[in-house]
């Protein structure tokens, strides 16, 4: 197979390290206005008020197979 | 002047109704443009669509003023009406939001129902004033979608695009909890129509009709023969009624007119009748009187009796006047119209019973009429608000009884606590699909269907699918069999193969499906067009010989004597726009009779109308419509064309081609391929194919994967099968154009050589080129939804996403690696199997309702998702929403990308299906002096037993396509002539019939045989990697301990009931043994040779001993049944024969 890429929490040098303080951002699927999420509270985007959001792409490099 | 010159101008001579010998046959260009035409303002799904608009607009207004007023028991004072009714639009019901509108994407992504209020206009009582309120809510109903209540009629492709919503959808589904739901159409005998037939076995004659009328209650009445005499038979009367008696008790007292009214004036009815008089007369029966007691003494009372018992007589005269035959109506008790109705019946047994041929078929299309959505829809509103007034009344009454208020009584409070019971009523109906209306004693199952996305042809063919009410399990063939009387109804060609043969069918494209049309204003104007009311005649002017009995919808109104004339006219006011354009005439001269028809349901489709062998669409015309000046309605306006229902359809002349139209022709087809429907319509040159392999290709073409619609990407499906690179094909046909599936395609052209190659292709099996597949050739994502709910318990616990746990180490496991601080999987990161995705937990004690303490301190356990299939995939989207309910709503959708493998099926649009056999390097296939090769190659033996001749144009037409860069037609009835496609061929320097010289790959040889050779349109339908199962050992059921069952339990190949009896037979003993026991579910168990009863650790509790036990091994099933048994008192003894 081409890649093992799954780097472990202990890779640092070339991986991307998630910053543990900084919220989580998501998209709204309307308006596109990026929301934070609070656990147990009604999903709605503050610009626009639509209830669906969609949560962004990773950071992490994803490598694919050309087959 | 010569001789010569007067012949001339004989023939130019306009001789016969202004035609002339010498007139030039003109052709109506292009009418076939009337077609789209036609799609444009009724689309391929506008049967539902009219039919929930029918029921919105019109059914609901009448069902509401049916029961529009609720009184009270306890304040005779009070009341309580429904002066209005209407549906609104959908919206959401969350009380703050700002923009109320709401789009159907938006419910299928948050599982919720796309409805719309109902509201109504009431008045009432309130103390000594009268109140209207406008406006008042009542329930939801959902919206069927491109209905006239729906947001997306009329919205241009940009505005559709803005909602995410595909403008090729064809709407008419309804998005109840965020699946897409079907009403499939219901085929049913029509209603209050008299049908004949014949027991030759039994030697009975019957003449039956459903009476249905408009409150819902549906009764079936029968005149039969029994033992040469005739009856008349209904379920609320126990006994069957002899003839005489029953027209007696209807108020024809003589015998005279009796037989005159049944018999007429021919002397063999009337010898065959004339038992049933003997028959009354013996039975002392000969007043009216006397007729009515005799009924009344054998009527059904069903009602609880309240006061005092009425007379025999009188139940008689109420059973006779509202349920025996109750769409004939009795005004003031007036019989005499129901008398004749029974009379007619009658008479259509003497018919039978004198020749066998008067006999009605019941699979005539004609005789039967289609239920939709609408229908359905009513009679279910019907229930749940009668049940809605029915529980406002008693909650009403439970406030009024109260002897003393502290404010006045408000009606309309009360109602707002009413509940949702409607609109539960209908999301729960149309979710599970159970019609289950006590009220009208109707019981069905299996109405609904979650609409079909594997691909746009497979939701299309959904919507215009039939199913019958026929069981599946009679083996007559009758209801099976292709009616002629379906020729441009029904598509012929799309059915499915086995059980349900010929019972599921399709409708055609130009197809329409009526709805009910107001009765009285036709029966009033049949009256104006001269009919004679039918209750001053006797059966002298009845039966005479040149008299017509005019029907409007089954029931008799009066005779005429020229029914030509009366249906001629009759058809011009319609074509004058008088009436509906949906009410059809007929006269039937086997039993004299004109019918009427405006009832809903009649299938029906459009035609030209030609007059003195003249079509009225002309030339000019189509060039109107070409240029955007007339519409397809303007045409129905003009009386140009006009919608003809199967039976009157039966009573035209029609010419298939304008050549064909005679003085007498008074039709056109406006366009030969209309037969099919919009499947078979995918077809190229279906007219060159065996009629199975049409009927095949049917079945399959709508398992093909290419795109959905054009809002795929922004689906989340259960399951969603897309083609990365769909291709329009070479060959299309007019209907592919109409539909779009030239814009929405399942499949590829691939350049195809007829030949052998190996011995991995045979038995239908492919070759496929691996640098086809390598340039994405097959290639196809799988996208699967995963969801989950994060939800609140009633006891204020909650689930919760955490984050990846680490282990000793500190190090995060493999497989939380891809799990973010939010508790999810990264968009975009690749799963790998038994990767979590989901990292959700939830409380040890979410059902504990005892449970009062801090939320936030309960233990909790983790419930994670994880992936599960064998091969990696992305994460494709991750969507977060709330549910109607406000519970957090997460749908994971998930993807594969894959390519072709050895096994995956194949198939062209000709019923011909294969699977992938090899897979062969490029620089191995063959090619052409061009350097060409295929992309497929495929074995020649699949042609001369299949006879699929299409499939040889199509790669015909296909090639020559290719080389002259243009899409060529493969239109049934038409298309491009293989003539003109080797003369492209020629001129592009190639063989005329298809054929190329090619080099093998593997020798550098040329070929000894030339090569049919270029493209075919292939589908890819199945994929080996879903199919592929296999196993050793595995997950057992907990119950029996046998092996589960199925590919998606990992379940075990079974060894059926029939391989048992063939181990049997052949007495492998050991073997069956083996494969039913030991392998399967062995279990020890300890019996006791005393009692017989099976006891453990060797001892026996019935016995309290252990001397006789023994072991012995059974199925764990045999042990379980044992216990089963013993705990139905039923003892099962275990008798040891060589312990």
């Amino acid at each position: 197979m081409n890649q093992q890429s799954h780097p472990g929490a202990s890779v640092g040098g070339g991986g991307f390290v998630p910053n543990p303080r900084q919220e989580m951002e998501y998209i709204c699927a309307d308006c596109g206005a990026k929301n934070e999420i609070k656990s147990r509270e009604p999903i709605r985007c503050r610009e626009c008020g639509h209830r669906i959001m969609y949560k962004k792409r990773t950071k992490r490099m994803v490598q694919f197979e050309a087959r | 002047m010569t001789a010569e010159e007067d012949n001339w101008q004989h023939l130019s001579r306009t001789n016969w109704r202004g035609l002339g010998l010498a007139d030039s046959i003109k052709n109506i260009e292009d009418k076939w443009l009337l077609l789209p035409a036609f799609l444009k303002v009724k689309g391929l799904v506008k049967q539902h669509i009219d039919s929930f608009n029918y029921f919105v607009d019109t059914d609901i207004k009448n069902i509401v003023k049916a029961n529009n007023k609720v009184t009270s028991d306890v304040d005779p004072r009070f009341w309580l009406k429904y002066t209005d009714i209407h549906v609104g639009f959908p919206d959401r019901t969350d009380l703050d939001a700002i923009d109320k509108s709401i789009t159907p994407h938006e419910c299928r992504l948050r599982d919720i129902t796309y409805s719309a209020p109902i509201l109504v206009t009431i008045q009432y009582t309130r103390g000594k004033n009268v109140v209207r309120r406008p406006n008042v809510n009542i329930g939801r109903l959902p919206i069927m979608l491109r209905s006239n209540k729906c947001i997306l009629t009329g919205r241009t492709e940009a505005q559709l695009a803005r909602m995410t919503e595909c403008p090729l959808d064809p709407g008419g589904y309804f998005v109840v909890r965020g699946t897409e739901k079907v009403i499939l159409v219901q085929e049913q005998l029509s209603k209050n129509r008299i049908i004949v037939e014949t027991d030759s076995a039994k030697g009975i004659v019957q003449a039956s009709c459903t009476s249905s009328t408009h409150g819902g209650l549906k009764s079936k009445t029968y005149v039969a023969t029994k033992k040469g005499k005739i009856y008349l038979r209904h379920n609320s009367i126990h006994e069957d009624v002899p003839i005489v008696i029953g027209l007696k008790a209807l108020g024809i007292q003589s015998d005279k007119e009796i037989l005159l009214l049944t018999a007429g004036n021919t002397e063999a009815y009337k010898s065959a009748f004339s038992a049933n008089l003997e028959e009354a007369a013996k039975l002392g029966i000969f007043t009216r009187h006397q007729a009515l007691e005799w009924i009344g003494s054998r009527v059904k009372i069903n009602r609880k009796v309240v006061g005092p018992r009425r007379p025999a007589w009188e139940e008689a005269l109420e059973a006779l006047a509202t349920i025996v035959l109750a769409h004939v109506p009795v005004i003031g008790l007036d019989f005499r119209s129901k008398a004749i109705f029974v009379a007619t019946m009658t008479r259509r047994v003497l018919m039978a019973m004198n020749d066998e041929k008067m006999v009605d078929d019941r699979d005539y299309v004609g005789n039967k009429r289609l239920e939709l959505a609408g229908q359905l829809l009513a009679l279910l509103f019907e229930d749940v608000f009668k049940t809605f007034n029915a529980n406002l009344k008693s909650a009403i009454d439970k406030v009024l009884k109260k002897p003393s208020r502290t404010n006045e009584f408000d009606a309309f409070n009360t109602m707002q606590f009413q509940g949702d019971h409607i609109t539960s009523g209908f999301v729960r109906a149309i979710s599970t699909g159970n019609w289950s209306l006590k009220r009208f004693k109707m019981e069905r199952a299996g109405v609904t269907h979650v609409l079909s996305r594997l691909s746009f042809i497979s939701a299309l063919g959904m919507m215009t699918r039939i199913s019958s009410q026929f069981e599946k399990t009679r083996k007559v063939s009758g209801p099976r069999a292709l009616q002629p009387s379906q020729w441009g109804m029904l598509c012929p060609s799309d059915t499915p193969e086995g059980e349900a043969c010929g019972l599921v069918k399709n409708l055609a494209l130009m197809t329409h499906i009526t709805t009910d049309v107001e009765e009285e204003p036709i029966i009033r104007l049949a009256y104006m067009l001269g009919v004679e009311d039918i209750s001053l005649a006797t059966g002298t002017e009845i039966y005479g010989p040149h008299t017509f009995v005019v029907n409007v919808n089954g029931t008799i109104i009066g005779l005429t004597r020229c029914p030509t004339r009366f249906v001629a006219n009759f058809r011009r006011l319609r074509r004058a726009g008088r009436v509906s354009e949906f009410v059809g005439a007929y006269v039937n001269h086997h039993h004299h009779a004109v019918h009427i028809a405006s009832d809903g349901g009649r299938i029906c489709r459009p035609m030209i109308i030609v007059e003195n062998g003249v079509p009225k669409v002309t030339s000019e015309h189509i060039a109107q419509l070409k240029a955007g000046n007339l519409a397809f309605d303007d045409f129905l306006r003009r009386g140009l064309v006009e919608y003809l229902d199967v039976n009157e359809e039966n009573d035209s002349y029609i010419a298939l081609y304008e050549p064909d139209i005679v003085p007498t022709t008074t039709h056109l087809e406006i366009e030969p391929f209309t037969i099919l429907g919009a499947v078979a319509g995918l077809i190229p040159y279906p007219h060159h194919n065996q009629s199975p392999r049409n009927t095949y290709q049917c079945a399959m073409g709508k398992q093909a994967i290419g795109a959905i619609a054009y809002n795929q990407f922004h689906r989340i499906d259960t399951l969603l099968y897309l083609s990365v690179y769909p291709q329009q094909p070479m060959v299309k046909t007019k209907t592919i154009e109409l539909i779009g599936y030239d814009r929405l395609p399942a499949g590829q052209n691939a350049t195809v050589a007829v030949m052998s190659y190996s011995g991995y292709d045979i038995e239908d099996a492919l070759i496929l080129n691996k640098a086809s597949l390598d340039r994405g050739y097959g290639r196809c994502q799988v996208l699967r939804k995963n969801a989950t709910l994060i939800r609140k318990y009633p006891n204020g616990t909650f689930d919760r996403l955490a984050d990846a746990p680490l282990d000793e180490t500190g190090s995060i496991q493999k497989k939380y690696d891809i799990i973010q601080l939010d508790g999810l999987a990264g968009v975009g990161e690749r799963v790998d199997p038994g990767d979590v995705y989901v990292n959700k937990q939830t409380p040890s004690n979410a059902n504990d309702n005892t449970f009062t303490g801090q939320a936030a301190t309960v233990p909790y356990k983790n419930a994670p998702m994880s992936y599960k299939s064998p091969v990696a995939g992305y994460i494709d989207k991750i969507m977060i929403s709330d549910t109607e309910n406000d519970q957090t709503l997460i749908k994971v959708l998930i993807r594969q990308t894959r390519r072709p493998e050895l096994g995956d099926k194949f198939s062209s649009r000709h019923g011909q299906k294969g699977v992938c056999g090899l897979i062969v390097n490029q620089e191995d296939m063959p090619f052409n002096d061009q350097g060409i090769n295929p992309d497929t190659i495929m074995n020649p033996h699949g042609f001369p037993s299949r006879m699929t001749v299409g499939k040889m144009i199509e790669l015909l037409a296909g090639k020559a396509g290719v080389l002259s860069g243009k899409l060529q037609y493969g239109t049934a009835f038409g298309g491009s002539k293989v003539e003109d496609m080797s003369r492209i061929l020629i001129e592009h320097g190639f063989n005329y019939a298809g054929k190329d010289t090619l080099t093998s790959g593997i020798t550098g040889e040329p070929m000894e045989a030339y090569v049919y050779f270029g493209p075919i349109y292939y589908q890819i339908e199945h994929m080996v990697m879903d199919k592929m199962h296999a196993r050793a050992r595995g997950p057992r059921a907990t119950l029996t301990r046998q092996p589960t069952e199925g590919r998606s339990r990992e379940g075990g190949l079974r060894l059926g009931e029939m391989e048992r009896d063939c181990l049997i037979g052949y007495g492998a003993t050991q073997l069956l043994l083996e494969r039913l026991m030991i392998s399967s579910d062995k279990f020890e168990v300890n019996a006791c040779q005393e009692c017989g009863l099976m006891g453990y650790n060797g001892w026996c509790t019935y016995c309290k001993s252990s001397k006789k036990v023994a072991k012995l091994t059974i199925p764990y099933a045999a042990k379980l049944l044992f216990q089963e048994l013993m705990a139905m008192n039923v003892i099962p003894r275990l008798i040891l024969d060589d312990a």
